[in-house]
């Protein structure tokens, strides 16, 4: 049974498989690893194994074992259908035949599986194969293995089954530099705490000393203070009042300080981790952003950093307060009055259930709150910016409509909700009055008894107390809900914190000038290893060289620059710039020597000439208008009637698509790299435009190496080299002359485009 | 520049500006030839006042740049400060008399150097710009520009007005 606990495996092994490996184990053979699956072969939910040993490939499924060997297998496919998915292979009689079949869940394993058995049929190595195997369970894991949580991420640690002091040490980080205030604030609110204990024990002791006919209280302090005042009552009221007053002076007072110290604490702990956080998030490689939206990234630096903030103060500051009040309560009314103590308890259970219950009954209402108001803010947000749309299809009423349907749905549920929230304080608040009646019942039967352990101060004393009890009640009560929600920040915001940055090699070549010979030796790139983005990529561009880059969308072109730029590290071969390994270059100062423009332009919300000087903050003015002349731009900057302090991105502000690619482009010549990269940069713009655009490119590439991604191969007339991309491979890589000779691929595409052109022209002359 | 892009050319000291009508002037060469009808236009109209001027012609065609005011000769200088003068009309404010607010639309009544002006900021944020030396830029809901030069200097009435929008 122990040796089952090693097998790498996706999920608990379904019972019937365990025999079946034991007795394998038994024989000698070595389990590998176990896909456990979710389907039958006839299509029924239920927990199946395929169970990869050294030799075979067998599986458990509806009680049935049946055996594949690896060597009778050949061309081991998985295929993806709809809602499910199988594994076949061609066996030895010829046929192919579907030997698993599994839903989506389990995919991605199968698709390595596949890859596996085939390789192995290749001669692979048998340990390097399983070792690709361990790493795509590990990533596959999308629940985790100990607790059977769902992960944040597939592959990400489990949260509530990490070591929680390394957690807390992670943390910690924010809190120890105030860790002086901190306890500064404890201390202040152990002694506020402390002075409202007070006072309900001085009203006691109005009541019975002061207008009753009690000589003493059983409080040997306020007893001194009464001898020292003297028989006068008169006196001795004012002086409880003043005793009163001081301590609700100090008690507010020293709340004053307290509240503001745990302000400050509080926020330079959130404002260091945000900072923290942002500073992270800038550095993370491209592939993190593919998997994480930045939705999502932003939400986790502004409201995620401030839960969890909240959460530490609850638990460093609130707790001790409560519980402190908690204990010192139980203390005093049980050296007031046993009997009366355990008696006013009585409603505390009750209330405790109720508060669990009521939490427990309203989080699930809230939470469908929360969806029907998203509900609303989607609508809203899909049809304001599709107005246009909306308008022209005469949508304005259905779109009217359906925000309407949303937003009553939205009303509905939270009247609904309204009725339970605003019912539950008051049913609270009426329990503990129900309390005070049973100590006015009891003790007060008591007192009229002439029972000498109870008196009316007495019994006013314990309703003060006693009420005082609900609140760290209620407190604990709650407790575990803003600790779950603490814990789901915390993952979301570790999952940041401690995410691999950007790989920064150990050699730091930093390159001084690029002469701009760029090589690509087998290079290989998938995202998620089912399949080849690129399938060995060799290519070699010499300096000053302008290659088009052209292919289907898809086609692996833009993996190609993307590769070069280093937003993914993590492909095989090797890319080479002037003979180094680009991994071997300094990441910053390499990039600074690559002119990117992308197809569509990002602007950051800042000053055109921020915009522009982005790329070199130390540039001159007259760099930056001389970059602006170079890119076609300076002319429509001037015309802005803020010119080149014109706000990007502001109400009033017409800079079109065009004009904001040339600003991007400015920003290219500005870096003066030695390596540029378009990525479609006339994709998205109007023929003249496109020419102004062209007139500035060509301007700007001169005796750079360039790449250029495009569409529209009347982009690339400058291009002395064409390298066509199809399925991850190159296809064809030559002048444009030889590959038109050539009559491939891009034969065809320009056929197809002069046409389309032709086509143009034609009806342009029409119109004339 | 050896990539074709066209030499931009600076107005020098030996080059004259002569009025041509209302603010447009007439740029005279060292050499003598002489273009007409040009517009003097800032390039930085919030952070540079009185660098980086552009002369454009009737088409917005850039004809020369002046570098700084003070490399021209007094006169021509003159010239140029009152074309600019006339063509950015941004009025400072010297005093805040009332803000009120309507449905999120600030209403300001501002006493300028030109007289009392009133006026609708549409965003706040946006609208009132401050800078790190104190200056203010406003802009209103009609694209009027207003300029503030210190707001730590004015009245303290005034202040709070401001510093309850930033």
């Amino acid at each position: 049974m122990d040796s089952e606990k090693f097998i790498l495996k996706n999920k608990s092994l379904p019972d019937e498989a365990i025999p079946v490996i034991e007795s394998m184990q038994r024989d000698g053979e070595k389990v590998l690893f176990v896909i456990v699956g979710d389907l039958t072969l006839k299509g029924r939910y239920a927990p199946t194994a395929l169970i990869f040993t050294d030799q075979a490939a067998v599986r458990c499924d509806s009680g049935e074992v049946s055996r594949y060997l690896y060597k009778d297998m050949t061309e081991v496919e998985s295929k993806r259908m709809y809602g499910n998915a199988t594994l076949s292979a061609v066996m030895p009689n010829g046929k192919r035949e579907i030997f698993f079949r599994y839903t989506y869940a389990v995919a991605a394993l199968c698709d390595a599986a596949a890859l596996f058995i085939n390789h192995l049929n290749n001669g692979a190595d048998l340990m390097e194969e399983n070792a690709i195997m361990t790493v795509t369970f590990e990533r596959a894991l999308s629940v985790c293995p100990k607790c059977g949580r769902t992960l944040l991420h597939p592959g990400a640690e489990c949260i509530m089954c990490r070591s929680k002091i390394k957690i807390i040490k992670r943390l910690s980080k924010y809190i120890t530099p105030q860790i002086k205030t901190l306890i500064v604030c404890i201390i202040l609110s152990l002694i506020t705490t402390a002075m409202s204990l007070v006072p309900p024990t001085i009203t006691g002791f109005i009541v019975d000393v002061v207008f009753g006919t009690s000589e003493k209280s059983n409080i040997g302090i306020l007893n001194t203070i009464a001898d020292m005042v003297g028989p006068d009552t008169m006196r001795l009221l004012f002086t409880m009042i003043a005793c009163l007053l001081f301590t609700y002076i100090l008690q507010y007072g020293i709340g004053i300080v307290r509240s503001y110290l745990m302000r400050t604490v509080g926020d330079k702990a959130v404002a260091a981790l945000r900072s923290d956080i942002y500073r992270k998030a800038q550095y993370l490689p491209m592939k993190f952003y593919d998997k994480t939206s930045t939705g999502s990234v932003i939400n986790r630096i502004a409201s995620d950093s401030s839960t969890l903030q909240q959460f530490m103060l609850r638990i460093t500051q609130e707790a001790v307060v409560h519980a402190f009040q908690l204990v010192g309560i139980v203390i005093i009314m049980m050296t007031l009055n046993p009997h009366l103590t355990l008696l006013s308890l009585i409603p505390v259970i009750f209330i405790v259930i109720a508060t669990r219950i009521f939490s427990k009954k309203i989080h699930p209402y809230y939470r469908r709150i929360w969806r029907r108001w998203s509900s609303v803010f989607s609508t809203l947000s899909d049809t304001i910016p599709c107005i246009r749309v909306v308008k022209s299809f005469t949508g304005e009423e259905r779109s009217a409509q359906r925000f309407e349907e949303k937003n009553n749905d939205w009303l509905q549920m939270d009247l609904k909700i309204g009725k339970l929230a605003t019912s539950f304080p008051q049913i609270i608040s009426f329990m503990v009055t129900c309390g005070s009646l049973i100590i006015w019942g009891f003790g007060g039967t008591k007192v009229l008894e002439g029972d000498p352990a109870y008196s009316a101060g007495l019994i006013v004393s314990f309703i003060s107390y006693a009420s005082m009890f609900y609140n760290p009640v209620t407190f604990f009560a709650n407790l575990s809900d803003s600790f779950q929600g603490a814990l789901a920040s915390t993952e979301k915001i570790l999952d940041i914190l401690e995410a691999e940055p950007e790989t920064h090699a150990e050699s730091h070549v930093v390159p001084d000038k690029l002469e701009g010979k760029i090589e690509f030796l087998h290079v290989g790139f998938s995202f998620d290893r089912s399949k080849k983005v690129l399938d060995d990529v060799t290519v070699t561009i010499n300096p000053g060289e302008v290659v088009g880059i052209v292919g289907t969308t898809g086609s692996g072109k833009s993996t190609l620059v993307n590769l070069l730029m280093r937003f993914y590290d993590g492909y095989s071969g090797e890319i080479l710039v002037d003979g180094h390994n680009i991994k071997n270059f300094d990441l910053s100062a390499f990039r600074a020597q690559i002119g990117y423009v992308q197809q569509e332009p990002m602007m950051f919300s800042d000053t055109i000439f921020n915009n522009i000087a982005y790329s070199n903050p130390d540039a001159t003015v007259e760099e930056v208008l001389h970059a602006a002349d170079v890119a076609n731009a300076h002319e429509f900057i001037a015309r802005q009637p803020d010119a080149y302090d014109t706000v990007l991105g502001e109400r009033g502000v017409g800079v079109s698509g065009g004009e904001k690619q040339r600003i991007s482009i400015a920003r290219a010549v500005l870096k003066s790299p030695s390596i540029l990269i378009f990525d479609e940069a006339t994709a998205a713009v109007d023929s003249e435009t496109e020419h102004l655009i062209q007139e500035a490119i060509d301007r700007l590439i001169a005796g750079k190496t360039t790449l250029m991604i495009a569409h529209r191969l009347s982009t690339l007339r400058r291009a002395n080299r064409i390298i066509v991309v199809d399925g991850g491979k190159i296809i064809e890589n030559g002048s444009p002359e030889e590959l038109m000779a050539l009559k491939g691929k891009y034969y065809k595409l320009v056929q197809i485009q002069s046409m389309t052109a032709d086509a143009e022209r034609m009806r342009e002359e029409e119109r004339l | 520049m050896s990539n074709g892009t066209k030499e931009r050319r600076f107005v020098s000291g030996n080059d004259r500006i002569t009025v041509y009508e209302n603010n447009l002037i007439t740029l005279t060469f060292e050499d003598g030839t002489a273009v007409e009808r040009l517009e003097p236009r800032r390039l930085f109209p919030v952070n540079l006042l009185s660098s980086y001027i552009t002369l454009l012609d009737k088409e917005g065609r850039e004809i020369a740049v002046i570098r700084e005011l003070t490399d021209l000769d007094k006169d021509s200088r003159e010239i140029i400060r009152r074309s600019l003068e006339d063509y950015y009309l941004v009025p400072h404010i010297l005093r805040i008399v009332t803000v009120t607010e309507k449905y999120g639309t600030l209403h300001w009544k501002v006493e300028t150097e030109r007289g009392i002006k009133e006026f609708d900021i549409r965003n706040r944020n946006h609208d009132i710009r401050i800078n790190k030396d104190g200056c203010v830029r406003v802009r209103d809901s009609d694209d009027n520009r207003y300029v503030i030069p210190d707001y730590k200097r004015l009245d303290k009435h005034s202040r709070n007005y401001l510093i309850s929008d930033l």
